[in-house]
């Protein structure tokens, strides 16, 4: 009893609110039956488990939404998991209160690390005896609270499950689990000449599972595509414990394309345990350029030159003179910290076309206004850029004690506009952007700096970020390119979707997860309350 | 079931008496009576009444892919022949937004204005309408390079239960907010709702097209061939061809290796030297509008007076050995792992039944599956058109159905497991 005692003892102040806002307004929503669906579920098991030692506990009147974790189930998970596959300490615990969104934090009630995917189906079927949420974890790189615990007392962590079964060079497939590490990927197969293209910047550390619930981009997703290009099959365990196999290694479906439903759900399907992934062919060269302007309108409008030539490079990125002089102090990578602007653009193919692809490429920008371009004069040059680039988030920490990432997307011929209005809403708001985005997609990466001891400015920041989204919207652009929408744009959705679009995508969601038990409270807002849920909340966290 | 008399009349108000017709040609398979509404709103109308009287209805397109999965025809027939507007080419951005009526050929004419194209390429592009093509997930030869209906398309509306239209995804190429209704539809055959719009990603043409090919003495040789090719090059397709199709397309009377590539001169320059010393003595090379003629012949193949015809998909590395087995002409995407198989002569039902489940234990032992595309009429009884899903997936797919189709009216009973 006294482990049962000590992880009640987590459920802090902040989290009992965060269950009374979010509860309130899902009873009375459009998934009152889903209530009731829940409360079904977590009656099943009856019986007093404290007493008879089966652990199937009664959930009592105050059952708290999301379901209560008691002795009993901590008991037998650790007999399936041991003492290292949980984690309960209130200070270990902190490691997992939020993601890249850091604006929100919450802690999970236990942490669990299967080792595989029985694990996982027993675990889900424990948790779903007991009408229990629970929430997926990959490396928590996530950038817009994905993974942040939302009346979900149990987080899952994939970290354990981080093998490559099998690479199939002839088929260019590769079966991994979803705890692998995107790089690792690459790193498996590259000396065959092989890559898998999705690269996000934290590809060093995210995983697969969560590159597949976030249908993760990259820079280089221009020219290759975005996760769901390349994910020919999952192995799924449903909230119930089911697993089931989607997809396979063959390209067309069997049937609904269930694996492209499950690829970007944000973890709201269950836990995908393993994936088939296609290995794609490496280049036979590259060519990478740094052209610098004065001015981002510059820049933005060589982009739009490029595409509209009807060249696609592999990745087309910007960097505004902020992310410029903060890359450069953490890095010193060479960059022109008096410039306004630099495009990082690099093209790849075979190494006959090259010269005159980046001649091409050099005349565009040139034309667009770039008073330099300089080409990577071998790979070094080349992975220093793109070291820059990657790892330009980090830089930004100089910047500001705290920072909050958007991701919305624009028609590309708009890009123009949306630095514009950026420009405008930063001095509406008396807060410091920063731009370093995939500009060839129209993915913009706005850094809203803020320092979160500073109230004010954090709302500031929440209401700049706010609007930039909504200017994406106005441009014809859509709320996020590659993040999700997590907890963070949930209050945003209806900027684009109707009420019936949002109840389709909850049946779509519902077909795999009736009870809405795996990783409940994202993506799709509950109707009318979004804002009276969201802002209570993110005071709570502040 | 209501007459077809008494059907014209209730769509006609609907739509109007003048846009309701009889079936034409194979459309008699697939529809008794065929509306064609003006817009989404009509579409959805028509939805509302078919839900409300238990009618089944389907999308048709053009017919030729509903009338080969139904065995018997649906009540009314929704044609879009009347909704075929582009609502947005934004050539810059490089997106196209057109109502799902207009065919993939009127759009690829339009397209080629700005020297880009939707690259897919089922055969005979001016029959297939983008609805079909995504319903159906059409596909063709140079899907290699530029994947399928489910990799560019971006945006979607589509009528569904209760007469709601619903939209998913948007305008802009890179895009994650909300669950992917495009994957949902993408090769749902029709069974959950009729898309209304379609918004895709459009490519540019490559300055310069060739083609390479080559006749060998056994597909065996020809798949390694093909092989060596895909490993060492960039191809925009790469197609193997058994003895039959290749006469049929000009190429001689042995498995042949049709290669297309492109790019820029040097890049093409380059390309050729490549694939000509893998491909050997006997390469042919053709180039720009020869290629180009070429291509659309090879687009367009469609074996004459197939008794059979199916599509074969399993791991790439599998497909030589499952075309040898299932004793087949063809014509293989080699590299996607998918190919159009076919048999001229058909003795019986029976034995149009035991092909048909041997080539699909064949497309199992390959990691696969088989969808029967062709079928005369006299051997559809007992023949599945889809192959099975494993169990697990079954139950969410008819969850699903379900879902999305709670009445059960959208092109029922002929798509996997009966859904």
């Amino acid at each position: 009893m006294e482990i049962g005692a000590s992880v009640l003892d987590f459920a802090t102040v902040e989290d009992a609110s965060q269950i009374q806002v979010d509860a309130s307004p899902r009873g009375a929503g459009m998934h009152a039956d889903s209530a009731v669906e829940g409360n079904r579920g977590s009656t099943v098991a009856d019986g007093d488990g404290a007493r008879d030692g089966s652990g199937e506990e009664p959930n009592g009147s105050a059952q708290p939404q999301g379901g209560r974790v008691d002795a009993g189930l901590i008991e037998k998970l650790r007999e399936m998991l041991g003492d290292d596959g949980m984690v309960m300490r209130a200070t270990e615990l902190k490691v997992y209160e939020c993601d890249g969104w850091t604006l929100e934090k919450s802690s999970p009630e236990i942490l669990l690390r299967p080792r595989n995917t029985a694990e996982v189906s027993a675990i889900l079927k424990l948790l779903h005896r007991r009408g229990i949420a629970f929430v997926p974890r990959g490396a928590g790189t996530g950038l817009s609270g994905g993974c942040l615990p939302l009346s979900a007392p149990v987080m899952i962590c994939t970290s354990r499950m981080n093998h490559i079964l099998e690479v199939d060079y002839a088929s260019r497939r590769v079966e991994v689990e979803s705890g692998v590490v995107n790089l690792h990927v690459t790193n498996a197969v590259k000396a065959r000449g092989m890559i898998y293209a999705p690269d996000p910047s934290s590809q060093v550390a995210c995983t697969i599972g969560g590159n597949v619930a976030e249908n993760s981009g990259g820079p280089h997703t221009l020219k290759y595509g975005v996760t769901t290009n390349h994910v020919l099959g999952v192995e799924l365990v449903l909230p119930d414990g089911e697993i089931a196999e989607l997809g396979g290694e063959a390209e067309e479906c069997c049937g609904y394309d269930l694996v492209g439903a499950v690829v970007g759900s944000e973890g709201t399907t269950g836990i995908v345990t393993r994936a088939t992934l296609k290995l794609t062919r490496a280049p036979e060269g590259y060519r990478t350029m740094l052209a610098i302007f004065d001015d981002v309108d510059n820049a933005t409008r060589a982009v739009s030159a490029i595409i509209a030539a009807g060249i696609i490079p592999a990745a087309i990125e910007m960097m505004d003179q902020m992310i410029i002089r903060a890359v450069e102090a953490a890095f010193h990578a060479g960059l022109p910290e008096d410039a306004g602007a630099v495009l990082i653009i690099e093209i790849d193919g075979i190494a006959a076309g090259l010269d005159e692809h980046a001649r091409i490429v050099t005349e565009l920008v040139r034309g667009a206004g770039a008073k330099e371009v300089r080409l990577a004069r071998n790979e070094a040059e080349r992975l220093i850029l793109w070291k820059a680039r990657k790892r330009a988030f980090g830089a930004v920490g100089r910047l500001a004690p705290n920072y909050a990432t958007q991701d919305g997307v624009v028609p590309r011929t708009r890009l123009p506009d949306i630095l514009r209005a950026i420009i405008g809403i930063s001095s509406r708001h008396n807060v410091r952007i920063g731009n370093v985005f995939h500009a060839g997609d129209g993915n913009i990466h706005p850094i809203v700096l803020y320092d979160e001891r500073d109230a004010d400015e954090t709302n500031r920041a929440i209401e700049a970020g706010r609007d930039i989204l909504k200017a994406c919207v106005e441009m014809g652009g859509s709320l996020s390119g590659e993040h999700g929408i997590g907890v963070e744009k949930m209050a945003e959705m209806p900027l684009i979707f109707s009420p019936e679009d949002l109840a389709v995508m909850t049946e779509l969601r519902r077909v795999f997860d009736p009870d809405q038990r795996a990783n409940p409270n994202k993506v799709i807002p509950v109707p009318g309350s979004c804002v009276e849920v969201t802002t209570p909340r993110r005071q709570v966290a502040l | 079931m209501k007459a077809a008399s008494e059907l014209a009349r209730e769509f006609g108000a609907i739509v109007g008496d003048a846009h309701v017709r009889e079936p034409i040609g194979h459309e008699a398979r697939a529809a008794t009576i065929v509306a064609e509404p003006g817009d989404a709103d009509e579409v959805a109308e028509i939805v509302r009444k078919c839900e409300a009287d238990a009618i089944a209805l389907a999308a048709l397109g053009s017919a030729s892919t509903l009338a080969q999965m139904r065995s018997t025809p649906v009540a009314v027939g929704v044609s879009l022949a009347r909704m075929n507007r582009v609502i947005a080419y934004e050539a810059d951005d490089m997106t196209v937004i057109a109502e799902a009526g207009l065919t993939l050929g009127a759009l690829n004419d339009l397209a080629a204005t700005h020297g880009q194209r939707l690259p897919l390429d089922p055969p005979h592009p001016d029959r297939v309408t983008l609805g079909a093509l995504v319903a159906a997930s059409h596909s063709g030869p140079i899907r290699l390079s530029e994947g399928t209906a489910r990799d560019l398309l971006i945006g979607v509306r589509f009528a569904g239960h209760d007469a709601r239209l619903i939209h998913g995804g948007g305008r802009v190429v890179k895009n994650v907010a909300g669950y992917d209704l495009m994957k949902v539809m993408t090769g749902s055959f029709g069974t959950i709702g009729i898309i209304t719009e379609t918004t895709f990603k459009v490519r540019p043409i490559p300055e310069r097209y060739t083609i390479a090919a080559t006749a060998f003495r056994d597909a065996d040789v020809a798949f390694a061939a093909a092989t060596r090719l895909h490993d060492a090059v960039p191809l925009i397709h790469l197609e193997v061809v058994s003895a039959a199709v290749a006469s049929a397309l000009g190429y001689g009377e042995q498995p042949g290796v049709i290669a297309g590539f492109g790019g820029n001169g040097q890049e093409v320059a380059h390309l050729i030297a490549q694939v000509g010393a893998i491909l050997g003595a006997g390469c042919e090379v053709i180039a720009d509008g020869e290629a180009i003629a070429a291509y659309g012949r090879l687009r367009d193949f469609d074996p004459p007076d197939a008794a059979l015809c199916a599509q074969i998909a399993v791991a790439p590395a599998e497909l030589a050995s499952c075309l040898r087995d299932c004793r087949v002409e063809y014509r293989a995407h080699a590299g996607s792992g998918v190919a159009q198989i076919f048999v001229s002569n058909a003795a019986s039902a029976e034995d149009v039944r035991q092909t048909v489940a041997r080539w699909r234990e064949i497309a199992h032992r390959g990691r696969g599956h088989l969808r029967v595309t062709r079928i005369g009429e006299e051997f559809r009884a007992g023949v599945s058109i889809f192959d099975e899903p494993p169990p697990a997936a079954f139950a969410l797919m008819r969850r699903l159905k379900t879902a999305f189709d709670p009445r059960g009216i959208f092109n029922p009973g002929c798509f996997v497991g009966g859904l």
